[in-house]
């Protein structure tokens, strides 16, 4: 399994909010762990993807030092049970944006029924750190899709 | 807002209790106090009071009575 826990932007406003979606297909092979005979998706898992979406939200303004890094998860609930091949929506709204740290309201969605909810706390890795050249693989679809949203800065 | 008020709000940032904190207390006897936590300091002085520091500010709090001097200076001590 791969850690891209967005498979697709759908909205975006860099540095402010973004709705993305994932599913995690029931082939999955934690599915026979989590739990047999009762699949349902990790609740630290969801925690993640909405720790990508808002970190995605943070990396596309281009504007701080380094890459969002998931710093503490000040609190988070867990209300749904969700299952493998449903439509994870996820949602972040960035509360605190400032250039060494950021906080985001987070919240999944699964046909329009909130699932959990989660504040989650960033901090700012240097681009240095990460492989040369890397580029975030599902912001470049979404600039490529959206070539106007783009900012400069990107 | 009082300095007990205060040492309250300094020890539930912490994850501490009150009785663990005194205005001598050293950021290096505070655990929580690490990189991590002197970022969590000041996004939590900016959420809840409005008052915005540097990383060069928050440098020179070194001790808890630092802290309260800070909130002080932003008129939300008394």
């Amino acid at each position: 399994m791969r850690f891209i826990l967005v498979d697709k932007i759908l909205e975006l406003e860099p540095g402010k909010r973004i709705t993305a979606t994932k599913v995690l297909p029931a082939s999955e092979e934690l599915f026979r762990d989590h739990f047999p005979g009762f699949p349902v998706v990790p609740g630290v898992l969801l925690t993640e993807m909405m720790a990508q979406a808002a970190g995605r939200c943070l990396d596309a303004e281009g504007t701080h030092p380094g890459r969002a890094m998931l710093g503490k998860i000040n609190g988070a609930s867990f209300h749904e049970w969700v299952k493998p091949d449903q439509a994870i929506l996820l949602h972040a709204t960035i509360t605190q944006n400032r250039s060494t740290y950021a906080t985001a309201d987070c919240f999944a969605e699964v046909a329009g029924k909130k699932v959990c909810s989660a504040g989650l706390f960033f901090v700012f890795a240097p681009h240095e750190q990460f492989a040369s050249g890397y580029q975030d693989e599902i912001l470049l679809a979404y600039w490529k899709a959206n070539p106007g949203k783009q900012p400069k800065a990107i | 807002m009082t300095q007990t008020e205060a040492m309250a709000w300094i020890a539930q940032v912490f994850e501490m209790t009150p009785d663990q904190l005194t205005p001598d207390t050293h950021r290096e006897n505070v655990a929580a106090w690490d990189s991590l936590g002197a970022l969590t300091l000041m996004a939590s002085l900016d959420s809840d009071f409005g008052i915005v520091l540097t990383d060069d500010d928050i440098q020179t709090v070194k001790t808890v009575g630092d802290l309260l001097d800070v909130m002080r200076r932003h008129g939300k001590l008394v």
